[in-house]
């Protein structure tokens, strides 16, 4: 197994009257274990034109009922440059120029959730999008000449 | 304004053959512009012990913590749940609306864009109804 953390640090001198300073460290563990680490990771970058909204992250079998995580940052520099990030069609909000987020992610393939793959949709300028998802295994397409 | 910056760090030494240190810090800035974010819901805790379907920030709403949330802009919501991790098989579901993003195990910890608008209400069901702890904070226009 391997040990990869995620740490996050929100810090502001001047938001509140006092100081904000807030850190977390978390290990990547696969679900169901107390101490088994996730083995398995997607890391890419890739530049997405403006006007579609695409899969960025595709659902797979293996990944569902899982401990699955996601980083996704935008790499553009214009302010005005952002990208929506959506589950479903449900938008979960919006990445501006050098914002990034990292959450779970439950791939599910049941009749329910129609399509749980993460969708990313570029706006203003083409997006440059750096992404990773740390997960337990994925199902590989077969090849088609196989 | 002000300046609140949200950095994160990946790092392991062993899931790829080479180590691996992803590092960015992201200032929090109010949208399409250079200008920091000037408000939060401050740091907030919540206990909670049900296994049925808990709203934590509903958007759109016009009272209530999350009311002053301008939708569509550049809110940001850290969550983390509190709990230990126990033997692994706890966690706390994370919903947008009624759409599932992910699992939230005892000391892990998210941190995403809100868009806010109406009925996108961020929302969490735990796996029983043991008692469950999340903190959570909201950066807003």
């Amino acid at each position: 197994m391997a040990t990869t953390t995620a740490s996050i640090t929100l810090s502001s001198s001047d938001l509140l009257s006092d100081n904000l300073s807030l850190s977390s460290t978390m290990t990547l563990y696969q679900n169901g274990t107390t101490a088994t680490g996730l083995d398995e990771v997607n890391y890419h970058r890739v530049n997405i034109p403006t006007g579609t909204n695409f899969d960025l992250i595709e659902e797979s079998a293996a990944l569902t009922e899982d401990a699955s995580y996601v980083y996704i940052i935008l790499k553009n520099t214009d302010v005005t440059d952002y990208v929506k990030i959506s589950i479903n069609a449900e938008e979960i909000g919006r990445l501006y120029a050098g914002d990034w987020l990292f959450m779970p992610w439950d791939s599910d393939l049941s009749a329910a959730a129609n399509d749980s793959s993460i969708e990313l949709e570029a706006f203003t300028h083409e997006a440059v999008v750096e992404f990773a998802l740390f997960h337990n295994g994925e199902t590989l397409v077969t090849a088609a000449d196989s | 304004m002000a300046t609140t910056t949200a950095t994160i760090t990946l790092s392991s030494a062993d899931i790829m053959d080479n180590p691996i240190s992803i590092s960015n810090t992201s200032t929090l800035y109010t949208a399409g512009t250079n200008t920091g974010i000037t408000e939060t819901t401050g740091l907030g805790r919540k206990k909670f012990a049900t296994s049925g379907n808990v709203v934590l920030l509903d958007g759109g709403l016009t009272s209530g913590i999350a009311a002053d949330v301008t939708a569509d802009k550049s809110a940001k919501v850290y969550l983390k749940n509190m709990n230990d991790r126990g033997d692994g098989t706890k966690f706390v579901n994370i919903l947008l609306a009624a759409v599932e993003i992910g699992r939230l195990y005892g000391g892990d910890w998210m941190f995403i864009p809100w868009c806010a608008a109406s009925g996108k209400d961020i929302e969490f069901t735990a796996s029983d109804a043991t008692e469950t702890t999340i903190e959570y904070t909201c950066f807003y226009e």
